[in-house]
């Protein structure tokens, strides 16, 4: 079965690393990650931690807007595309099972892309460490990035399984982005002042939502200073502590990768 | 090697295949012919474990519910469109070998048997290769691993004439004990390939003989035009219309159409010249594989849809 798996893990990987565009957005985090790293920590020797973590936060805000497509597109593309194609039906007329199809295509994208974070978070992290930040936070963020995108990985592919075209599966991917970064802090801006939502329903909105999640997550690690995290995040800090928000803020990416992962597996399955 | 009892898919309330029994031998060729739409591909797509189903389905003896990938081992597949796989051709024979666990080289002699050499087409993308080319590829992939059945799903419907002369070719040189299930809409495959033919209809079998026994019904539909006169059309109807050999007689504009066996087909000729009627024009129509379908199935052309 690993065998198998690690094909399938292979090929998406091939093709992955093949496709222009993810290398121009592979390159686009390397180079945006490295300029944050260089130039946004400037104050650190002014400011000490505190400049770093507004730097680091230019670095989250970069991720919150790469990492999810990064992800999503490739992830998408991959049930979808061999569907359109007809390769998928015939791969699944190899002896192979479902399970074996799918898992190494989540595999074989998550690889990818993790390729490509490490590559972009690793150059950006390497020049933190030498300008003094801990390793430890370093690798904590990086975590965090990690989950973030297998979140969106999770996700495209439970769409490109429900789709018969790329494009579909990408459109659709790209809207419950938009929804979840609108449902983020905007959402929670407009929701509190307009809407008076209780402050309860505020606080489990933010930590279910993964972009929020993330946020949180990362910027309580960082710093839990009230001007990063907003009011409802420092109210979550308030109530669970920094270290219970980061580990809200990962349980939350956790089951955010499980759910749409296994749903796609069910999915995958039930279509064939 | 295939054994179906029972079998059984419906879409909603469109049934397709509707307690379907079936028994097929190791090393017979079996032709899959119906009406579009009358279930073939879903059979297939039943075979390769790739639709949920009712009833029972073996290859080989190995369920093919329970043991899916087994079952899938035992056979090779090539459906009427190769799809466009990412990357290239020896990338991609590379892919399909290791999955299947099968020797490349065994693949690389199937595909120069078929004229394709992985020297020169190995580097090229497998978007960039003609549909014939790829069809002899997924052939290669099928015959080098070396299984006991073929399912082929109209595998020529996009080949030109002669990547389709090709393929058959090679598709007769398989070894004796391998078993061939084709489905096609061409009855010069069919006669290339099958000895034996089922026809599906209704979600059953409802024809299950031998090809020659279509070939035969082929013979008896074969149409003689011909172009008379038009002073002299009815009177040459009259005449035809009284020659108990002769078992239609149709009218299209100028011309009239008969059936007519082999041996009667000239001397439908002599006959009309005998009783002063010129035959200024003649030609045969062979029906075609669906209207003989119709025919096997005593359906009227009309209920086609």
């Amino acid at each position: 079965m690993i065998a198998r798996a690690a094909l399938f893990v292979q090929r998406e990987l091939a093709g992955s690393l093949r496709a222009r565009w993810f290398l121009a957005y592979s390159a686009v985090f390397l180079a945006g990650g490295l300029l944050l790293a260089v130039f946004g920590m400037g104050d650190t020797t002014i400011y000490g931690y505190r400049g770093f973590a507004k730097a680091f936060t230019g670095l989250v805000h970069l991720a919150l807007l790469f990492v999810p497509l990064l992800a999503l597109f490739p992830a998408a593309a991959s049930i979808a595309e061999d569907r359109e194609s007809g390769a998928l039906e015939y791969m699944l007329a190899q002896p192979v099972t479902f399970g074996e199809v799918y898992t190494g295509k989540l595999g074989g994208v998550s690889v990818a892309i993790l390729l490509s974070l490490t590559v972009g978070f690793g150059v950006a992290g390497a020049v933190a460490v030498l300008r003094g930040v801990p390793p430890g936070l370093v690798v904590m963020l990086y975590g965090y990035v990690v989950l973030l995108a297998l979140v969106f990985v999770a996700l495209g592919l439970c769409f490109s399984t429900i789709t018969n075209s790329r494009a579909r599966a990408m459109t659709l991917g790209i809207l419950v982005w938009l929804v979840l970064v609108a449902f983020g802090t905007l959402g929670i801006m407009v929701a509190f002042v307009r809407w008076g939502f209780p402050e309860q329903v505020l606080v489990w909105w933010s930590l279910l939502n993964p972009v929020e999640a993330f946020r949180m997550g990362v910027v309580a690690a960082l710093d839990a200073d009230l001007s990063l995290l907003g009011p409802v995040g420092a109210k979550i800090v308030e109530r669970f502590g920094a270290g219970g928000t980061m580990a809200l803020a990962a349980a939350s990416l956790a089951t955010w990768v499980v759910v749409p992962g296994v749903t796609g597996w069910w999915l995958f399955r039930k279509r064939g | 090697m295939i054994r179906a009892s029972g079998l059984g898919k419906r879409y909603g309330e469109h049934v397709i295949l509707n307690g379907l029994d079936l028994v097929v031998e190791r090393g017979e060729r079996v032709a899959l012919l119906g009406l579009n739409g009358a279930g073939k591909t879903t059979l297939m797509r039943c075979l390769l474990g790739l639709l949920p189903f009712d009833g029972k389905l073996e290859i080989a003896g190995l369920d093919v519910r329970a043991n899916g990938r087994e079952a899938r081992g035992r056979l090779g597949y090539v459906p009427q469109r190769a799809p466009h796989f990412d990357g290239t051709l020896a990338e991609v024979v590379d892919f399909f070998t290791r999955l299947r666990e099968v020797a490349p080289a065994a693949v690389e002699h199937r595909l120069a048997a078929l004229g394709l050499s992985l020297d020169e087409h190995g580097e090229k993308p497998v978007r960039a290769l003609s549909g014939g080319m790829l069809q002899k590829v997924l052939l290669a992939l099928a015959l080098g691993a070396e299984v006991p059945l073929l399912l082929l799903d109209e595998p020529t419907a996009n080949l030109d004439h002669q990547a389709r002369r090709e393929f058959l070719r090679a598709l007769k040189e398989v070894n004796g004990e391998t078993t061939i299930l084709l489905a096609s809409h061409r009855f010069a495959d069919v006669e290339a390939v099958a000895d034996r033919i089922l026809v599906l209809h209704g979600g059953r079998i409802a024809f299950d003989g031998q090809v020659r026994e279509l070939r035969e019904r082929v013979e008896d539909a074969v149409t003689l035009w011909l172009k008379v006169p038009p002073s002299l059309r009815e009177q040459a109807q009259m005449q035809l219309e009284a020659d108990a050999r002769l078992s239609t007689v149709r009218a299209n504009g100028a011309a009239l159409g008969v059936r007519a066996d082999h041996a009667a087909r000239a001397d439908v000729l002599v006959a009309l010249r005998d009783a002063g009627i010129p035959v200024d024009d003649f030609w045969t129509e062979t029906p075609t594989l669906n209207q003989l379908l119709e025919g096997v199935l005593g359906l009227e052309p009309e209920d086609q849809s």
